[in-house]
């Protein structure tokens, strides 16, 4: 136990250095005398710009639509990766008739899609969002449906011979046996829907935090532009870490350690 | 009732394509309701594929195995089977693999609880209900495959190599159990092992195979009486079967 809380201990630390360490040097760089500012704009500058925005109320508002669009297009898409996912990859009949369409897309990168649905859809809310859902989504369904090629021959047996149905097999035995997966597949999913929704925002948004770092290249601001980089640094990062003890507590009956 | 018989069995594994293996040729069994058989035979000659038939995973190429004089097709809850490798289900604990069974036929959570109890204790697995599979050695785990298929309470049992993995003492344990409630509930097992005195101790009778393809080489009628005991495995009766059916193996 004990050796456990000292190991954390130094994981930590060790951790909180290395940022340390980059951060002293940043800072180091902006304080030399020929340094200009409005190009690496110094450490407290950047802070400065945080609690401009914040007491403006825009950060507020910028972070709100972001993460309004985060949420809706991960949940929907993610979800429907699942479904969709889980059906392809347990029946034979819909994987071939839905499998080689997946294959298909799945290499085009999302964000080819943005001027099609500009197009149709307009630079609406809707647009974003369906964006994201896209990014998500196919990212996801292949994790899902590798996931269920790859259960266990043998888990699949032993539910069959002792009368589980192919439902039962489906939901008792290829769905958790596949959540290792699943799980991977919604983490990836989220960094997807990072990247889909900054791309998205700097092209066609009026508000969100492409969207600021947009307005910061244009007035340049670059106090607010590095801003706005460690906000979204520190969103991936909070919920990736939720997502990880999440996974934790699903996957306690997993050998795997992480 | 619950005997099996095999008919002018064949499999070949992928048919018709280059790499066709013919894994089992000419077998004819029979599996009198009720009865204790083992199988034995070198490695490769088909024992596993042979029980997996019967199980209903897959079909052979040619002939035909029956339940009662019904054709086997496809998986059935009568036809139970512990599988050579590992297949305790590691995202459930280890009561709820045993009563896995039960709560897929639409058993009350009492009548779950009770089988998880009585099996529990049947294959000394006592005080590890809760734990994950990955908690238990290898040998434990095998005890919750056995105990999940019994209790499932299947007529036939199928059992590949069941205690393989296993002590010396722990495995003499549970083929005492498994006699005795062989002995109570009347089933037809059949019971694929490489250890002779397991198999002797065990059955009534004994299927000596030979190797690619796997045929049937001897059928030994074990006479020694029941109940068995574990003194028996010295006799010289119990002996004399052992030498036969050693010198018959493919060494
Ligand atoms: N799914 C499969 N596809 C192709 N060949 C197979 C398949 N399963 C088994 N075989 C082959 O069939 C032969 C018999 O295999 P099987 O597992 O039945 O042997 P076994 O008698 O149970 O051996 P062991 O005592 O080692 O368990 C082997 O040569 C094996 O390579
Ligand atoms: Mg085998």
């Amino acid at each position: 136990m004990e050796r456990i809380q000292k190991i954390l201990r130094g994981r930590f630390v060790l951790g909180a250095l290395s940022i340390a360490v980059v951060l002293a040097a940043y800072q180091w760089i902006t304080m030399q005398p020929d340094n200009n500012p409005a190009l690496l704009p110094p450490i407290p500058n950047i802070i400065a710009s945080f609690f401009t925005n914040i007491e403006a109320g825009s950060l507020q508002t910028t972070l709100g639509a972001s993460l309004y669009r985060i949420f809706l297009g991960f949940f929907i898409g993610t979800t429907l990766a699942v479904i969709i996912g889980c059906l392809v990859g347990w029946y034979k009949t819909i994987e071939y008739l839905v499998d080689p369409l997946i294959e298909a897309i799945r290499p085009i990168p999302p964000l080819a899609y943005i001027p099609i649905i500009i197009i149709w859809f307009g630079i609406e809310e809707f647009s974003r969002v369906l964006l994201i859902t896209i990014a998500c989504f196919m990212v996801c369904v292949v994790n899902v449906i590798a996931g269920m090629k790859n259960v266990p021959q043998v888990y699949v047996d032993a539910a069959s011979t002792m009368g589980a149905s192919r439902f039962q097999v489906f939901r008792t035995v290829a769905v958790p046996a596949a959540t290792p997966f699943i799980i991977t597949g919604y983490r990836i999913a989220l960094a997807a829907a990072w990247t889909t929704l900054v791309a998205a925002e700097l092209i066609a948004a009026p508000s969100g935090l492409g969207y600021m770092l947009q307005e910061g290249r244009r007035y340049f601001l670059t106090d607010q532009v590095m801003m706005i980089i460690v906000i979204i640094g520190a969103c991936a990062f909070i919920m990736d870490r939720t997502f990880r003890a999440i996974q934790k507590r699903l996957m306690v009956w997993s050998e795997a350690r992480e | 009732m619950s005997e099996i018989k095999v008919n002018n069995l064949t499999h070949t594994f992928s048919k018709g394509t280059p790499e066709a293996l013919t894994v089992l040729e000419d077998i004819n069994l029979s599996f009198p309701s009720g009865s204790f058989t083992s199988i034995v035979g070198t490695s490769g000659c088909g024992k596993s594929t042979l029980l997996k038939m019967m199980a209903g995973l897959f079909d052979p190429t040619d002939g035909e195995m029956t339940l009662d004089g019904a054709v086997i097709r496809g998986t059935d809850r009568k036809r139970g089977m512990v599988f050579q490798q590992d297949a305790v289900f590691p995202w459930m604990t280890v009561a709820k693999n045993i009563s896995y069974g039960p709560r897929i036929h639409g058993a009350s959570k009492a009548e779950q609880q009770a089988a998880e109890t009585k099996w529990i204790e049947a294959v000394g697995l006592k005080g590890f209900e809760d734990r994950w599979p990955r908690e238990l050695s290898g040998g434990m785990r095998k005890r919750v495959d056995i105990g999940r298929v019994y209790a499932n309470d299947p007529d036939v049992l199928l059992m590949d190599e069941p205690f393989g993995a296993l002590d010396a003492q722990t495995k003499e344990r549970l083929q005492s159990d498994l006699l005795e409630t062989w002995r109570q509930t009347q089933k037809t097992v059949i019971f694929v092992t490489h250890d002779l005195e397991e198999a002797i101790f065990l059955s009534d009778q004994i299927v000596v195979m030979s190797a690619r393809p796997g045929r049937i080489r001897h059928i030994e009628e074990v006479a020694l009486p029941r109940p068995r005991s574990n003194e028996m495995r010295l006799t010289s009766e119990f002996l004399d079967i052992k030498r036969k059916l050693w010198n018959m193996l493919d060494h």
